[in-house]
């Protein structure tokens, strides 16, 4: 098989996503079909690459010329197994969509936009120089912006606009970082990053051009303090977009930050501490705002970006562990899998209550999916997976990041690191306590007064598009070692060079201590915290969900708007406008002092002036704006230096 | 004696225009007619002598060592080309646009006059020549800023008159400058002055060739003498704005390469005060242009302050001296003048359809004429420098150049200000996108009527604007191309 094949994936989306918008002008039902057998096509030529990936082949394809530097793609393991991901949750959703999406309007666009996005990410996931990621990360930014205003409603106006400024501000970011950086290694392959930076001893030099990429993928991924874009952006893009958004956008920016890590500063301490710092602030913070929020979306967005800390952690973990990395290895790419997953299961069924209510906060959906039993088991697993519980997938992967700080702690003795695990735990404690707010608000509690019915809440293709990831979850957890062992071997390569032999004891004594201390902090959390703090009883009523965040305290209308969108313009725009004026204004200050003419006296036709021999001849008000003008007299002196000119040529001519 | 067809390119346009005084030409269909079919013949010309032709032609000596001589190189071959496909496009987008004007045939007169002063400027073989095609093309456009004949326009073709002539006058002062310490006003690459001849009178030199820039950089709207740009450009026809931002600022950029390359050469400013206080004035204009363009609110205008800045990118990029950045301007010299064009075009469009002027007027306008709202849009992204489209290579270019030369504050500054004009491009051009495409929840749809303007309108738009993603996807040709003319400069 010839390795143009690699261009299916990305272009096939892209090029039919112009057929599935014509097609869907003239028959929605066409339309709604084909964009299903698409996402399937994809998925089954994904699935097909991987399957030549296992046995052993690596495609690899350069296009010199394209976009000036050429673009390079290629396929390895981890790169094959994401972009199976990124494809099978493309077919979810789509399959999703044509349910939810029924009552909306504008969805040719939806479905355009979606695929752009579609074969873009995938292009990400292949490319192999960073000139390639940064190409298609930038397409994918721009068509995403559509998904998430889908609906057009003010608040989507406002978080679409959050989004796209973010996404804007941290591409051209990127870049800069691209320039310093080729520049100083003469390449932005992936492949010859390692050596580029081996034959250069100063690593201090890569230093800035490396914090300004992983700025642009730090600000996809959802990375503090980039993050303010992904809980305002998720609640209000449509269920399926969300689930894209948060699943598979997300690690797209974690691929980069991946390569940073693993081509360029590989075995790091500076770069694995800052990481690992981002990341904990990063896990910390959206786990505290999810534990805060009472809108499902949003606790899930906020769930979303504790998540990608967790992925950084491990990260951190990578760089700072050396050659010993490879519990930290195994557990970031597991934990970008498991979350992947997870976060498709859990954002349709947040999908699901919102097609049938229109509504998103606790209070109002309450108890909604209590004779749901489907729905109920499909996000049960998602809770449970995200929550870290034995036997779920999330258990694995978050064991074995666990597993790498307490082997860095062993190595260094502690200190910090020990401060670290306990905010790790701490954070897996409030993963549990949020996501048992959402199952007991949803599935367990009653309703204040019967949901109307309504006959089937969702159709056969929604339930398959839900159930079917919703039951990967526990069978992932319970094989770790065929399945979850499997899909790492196939990552490893991608981030380190060398990778070594793992034995992993997956449900080890010591293993099950550190879920148990998560789920212990998780209880306590949600009996202590939840239901007495975020909840009140109103008039002898029943408890009700509380938002007590304050509605000050957000990084974006605290710091960013008024700094970006008021202080620096004004300031910028008053000083240009002066510059802009300065040349007006000397000509102006010329006209009124050295050029001043006489006043023009009043005169009627025929009149004559004593002393003026002349009749006035009525100037029209054009000719009067010329000739007084200092331009004027720069015309004039024009033509004098022409004049000059000819003057000369004279003479050369006749010398 | 192959040289004489360079000839046709010039005289054509000049014989359309005369033949538009004869009665027959009265209808406004006929002289748009003609105007077409002397644009395709031009275009065909034009083609025809990039592609063969090689010697030179000299026209009218006027001493031992000057004379007004054509030649076509390797720079002048780009600009030609560039200046026939733009001067068809706006015959093809006035049609309909002008169709209810008053005096379409002085319009079309000038028009096809101004085209035959860009042939002369592009084919000049020396300063003297260039000269005479720098001062004829102020003329000859200037009528085309005064069209409309309102006090605005008036005001502002009159201001850019006499900025252009103010900044030739300055350019006089190179030639003479040129004359004396050169060995001769021929257009060298590399450059034409004499070591021997200079000595002593460096400052001098420098200071002319500094004024020179300046006085050149008043057409491709420089700051400080770039205020005649917004005036002019916005109460002009939208397709004679569309020619006067997309083309007519890249013949300023042209004298400039000209003077800069090929007559004081590279070597000589390369390092001096003059390349950093270029370098400093091309970084100002480019954010000043951006930041006024963001704040700006008539449509027209703000697309004229966009080009304030966009063409001090491409002056950025030759003011750093280096074979990398200079490739990049003239990449982003096609780039800007296609996508530029087009972007007039769709505000013309609006105007004409809607009577629209201002930008936050525009909600929903994309429902209305989605055809040329895409062009927009796509253009737009192109001018932003989002990748795969027009702007990034260019800009990719440009940047890298600047990082490599290593001089000392610009080789970082430079890209920073770049990106930092790039976003507030996209602040000023996505926002109309937005209001055009996503008028919110509530927009009333009943409203609307298709406006979508005819063939004759979108037809160019989409030419243009599939040439802006082509020079994006596969700029190869004339980064080779332009590659190997910097290279030379050098």
């Amino acid at each position: 098989m010839s390795d143009f094949v690699l261009l299916v994936p990305v272009f096939l989306p892209m090029l039919s996503a112009a057929a599935v918008y014509l097609v869907g002008r003239r028959s929605k039902k066409a339309r709604d079909i084909l964009a299903d057998i698409l996402g399937i096509g994809e998925f089954a030529v994904c699935a097909l690459l991987l399957a030549y990936v296992c046995a052993g082949r690596v495609f690899s394809l350069e296009i010199p010329g394209v976009c000036g530097y050429g673009l390079s793609f290629k396929l390895d393991g981890f790169r094959a197994l994401y972009a199976l991901i990124a494809a099978l949750m493309w077919m979810m959703t789509t399959v999703f969509s044509r349910e939810y999406l029924a009552h909306y309007r504008n969805r040719n666009r939806y479905y355009l936009f979606t695929l752009l996005t579609c074969g873009a990410t995938v292009g990400v996931f292949l490319s192999n120089d960073f000139f390639t990621t940064f190409v298609f990360f930038e397409i994918m930014s721009f068509t995403s912006y559509v998904m998430v205003v889908q609906d057009e409603k003010p608040g989507a106006m406002r978080a679409g606009e959050t989004y796209i400024s973010v996404a804007v501000i941290g591409g051209m970011v990127m870049l800069m970082g691209l320039f310093l950086m080729e520049s100083r290694l003469g390449t932005l392959n992936f492949d010859r990053l390692h050596e580029a930076v081996t034959a250069k001893a100063d690593l201090k030099e890569l230093y800035l051009p490396g914090a300004l990429i992983l700025f642009g993928f730090g600000a996809k991924a959802g990375m503090f303090p980039l993050h303010i874009w992904l809980p305002k952006a998720h609640p209000v893009a449509p269920a399926p977009a969300s689930a894209l958004l948060s699943g598979v956008l997300t690690k797209a920016g974690i691929f980069g930050v991946l390569v940073l890590t693993g081509r360029v500063f590989l075995r790091d301490e500076i770069w694995g501490n800052a990481l690992l710092a981002l990341g904990v602030i990063t896990m910390l913070l959206g786990a505290v705002l999810a534990v805060f929020s009472v809108d499902l979306k949003r606790t899930l967005a906020c769930s979303s970006m504790s998540q990608i800390g967790f992925i950084l952690v491990g990260i951190g973990m990578q760089g700072l562990l050396g050659e010993e990395n490879m519990l930290a290895v195994w557990g970031t790419g597991l934990h970008m899998l498991s979350h992947s997953l997870i976060k498709l299961v859990l954002f349709l069924c947040a999908g699901v209550v919102y097609m049938n209510l229109h509504k998103l906060d606790l209070n109002s959906i309450r108890g909604w999916g209590r004779d749901k039993p489907l729905l109920n088991v499909c996000f049960l697993m998602g809770a449970l997976g995200i929550a870290g519980f034995p036997l779920w997938n999330g258990y694995v992967s978050k064991t074995l990041l666990h597993e790498s700080i307490v082997e860095y702690i062993g190595l260094t003795g502690g200190g910090i690191y020990r401060a670290v695990e306990w905010l790790f735990l701490l954070s897996g404690g409030l993963t549990a306590a949020y996501m048992t707010k959402l199952y007991v608000a949803v599935f367990v509690e009653k309703p204040d007064k019967p949901f109307p019915q309504t006959g089937r809440y969702m159709g056969l293709d929604s339930a398959l598009a839900i159930g079917l990831p919703a039951l990967a979850l526990p069978v992932l957890g319970l094989f770790p070692s065929p399945l979850m062992g499997g899909a790492a071997r196939l990552m490893q390569d991608f981030m380190v060079p060398d990778p070594q032999e793992v034995s992993i004891r997956w449900f080890s004594l010591t293993n099950l201590r550190g879920a148990a201390i998560s789920l212990a902090i998780g209880a306590a959390v949600y009996f202590l915290f939840i239901r007495t703090v975020l909840m009140r009883r109103e008039d002898g009523g029943r408890k009700r969900y509380v938002d007590v965040w304050p509605q000050w305290l957000d990084l974006e209308t605290l710091v960013y708007r008024p700094l970006l969108e008021k202080a620096l313009p004004f300031l910028a725009a008053l000083v240009c406008r002066v510059l802009d004026n300065l040349t007006d204004w000397a000509v102006a200050a010329l006209n009124r002092t050295l050029l001043r003419r006489k006043p023009i006296p009043p005169r009627n036709d025929g009149d004559y002036e004593p002393g003026d021999f002349t009749p006035h001849v009525r100037q029209s008000y054009t000719v009067m704006r010329i000739s007084g003008s200092i331009s004027f007299c720069l015309l004039l002196f024009g033509i004098g230096l022409c004049l000059a000119m000819g003057y000369l040529i004279f003479i050369l001519l006749t010398r | 004696m192959d040289g004489l067809f360079l000839l046709i390119p010039v005289l054509l346009p000049c014989l359309a225009a005369a033949a538009l005084a004869h009665p027959a030409f009265q209808k406004p269909g006929r002289l748009n007619g003609l105007t077409v079919i002397a644009a395709v013949l031009e275009l065909a010309a034009v083609a025809a002598c990039v592609l063969f032709i090689k010697s030179e032609l000299p026209i009218l000596k006027l001493g031992r060592d000057l004379q007004v001589a054509f030649r076509l190189d390797g720079l002048g071959r780009i600009f030609s080309a560039l200046v026939a496909l733009m001067w068809l496009m706006s015959s093809l987008f006035s049609r309909e646009y002008m169709a209810k004007e008053e005096n379409q045939r002085r319009y079309y007169t000038f028009l096809l006059l101004s085209e035959a002063a860009l042939m002369i400027l592009c084919f000049a073989e020396n300063y003297l020549t260039l000269y005479l095609g720098f001062e004829l093309m102020t003329l000859m456009s200037a009528p085309l800023a005064l069209h409309t004949q309102t006090e605005k326009a008036v005001k502002g073709g009159v201001k850019y008159l006499m900025y252009s002539v103010f900044g030739a006058c300055l350019g006089l002062l190179g030639f003479f400058t040129v004359y004396t310490f050169g060995s001769s006003t021929v257009f060298t690459p590399g450059g034409v002055m004499d070591p021997g001849k200079i000595a002593g009178h460096q400052g001098f030199v420098l200071t002319a060739a500094f004024l020179t820039v300046l006085g050149f950089g008043a057409k491709a709207g420089m700051f400080p003498l770039h205020a005649w740009l917004p005036a002019a450009h916005p109460e002009a026809p939208a397709g004679a704005s569309a020619l006067l931002s997309g083309v007519i600022t890249k013949a300023g950029v042209l004298s400039v390469i000209r003077v800069v390359y090929y007559q004081f050469g590279a070597g000589l400013l390369r390092g001096t005060w003059v390349q950093t206080a270029w370098l400093s004035l091309t970084l100002l204009t480019v954010f000043l242009g951006s930041m006024l363009a963001y704040k700006e609110r008539v449509f027209k205008k703000r697309l004229a302050y966009s080009t304030v800045s966009q063409v001090s990118y491409i002056l950025f990029g030759l003011a750093v001296m280096n074979s990398t950045a200079v490739t990049g301007a003239i990449l982003h010299v096609a780039v800007h003048s296609v996508i530029k064009d087009a972007l007039f075009f769709t505000a013309g469009a609006v105007i004409l359809k809607t009577g629209k002027k201002d930008v936050t007027e525009l909600g929903g306008i994309g429902k209305e004429m989605p055809v040329t709202m895409w062009c927009f849009t796509i253009c737009s992204l192109g001018l932003v420098g989002i990748p795969p489209l027009g702007g990034f290579a260019s800009k990719w270019y440009l940047a890298m150049g600047a990082v490599e030369s290593g001089i000392p504050v610009f080789s970082w500054l430079g890209p920073v200000v770049l990106l930092l004009s790039a976003l507030l491009t996209a602040g000023y051009l996505f926002s109309i996108t937005i209001k055009a495409f996503l008028p919110g929840a509530d927009f009333d749809y009943s409203t609307l009527e298709r406006r979508e303007p005819s063939l004759w309108i979108t037809g160019p738009l989409l030419a243009l604007t599939a040439i802006c993603a082509a020079l994006g996807i596969l700029p190869g040709a004339i980064t080779k191309f332009a590659g190997a003319i910097a290279s030379a400069l050098m």
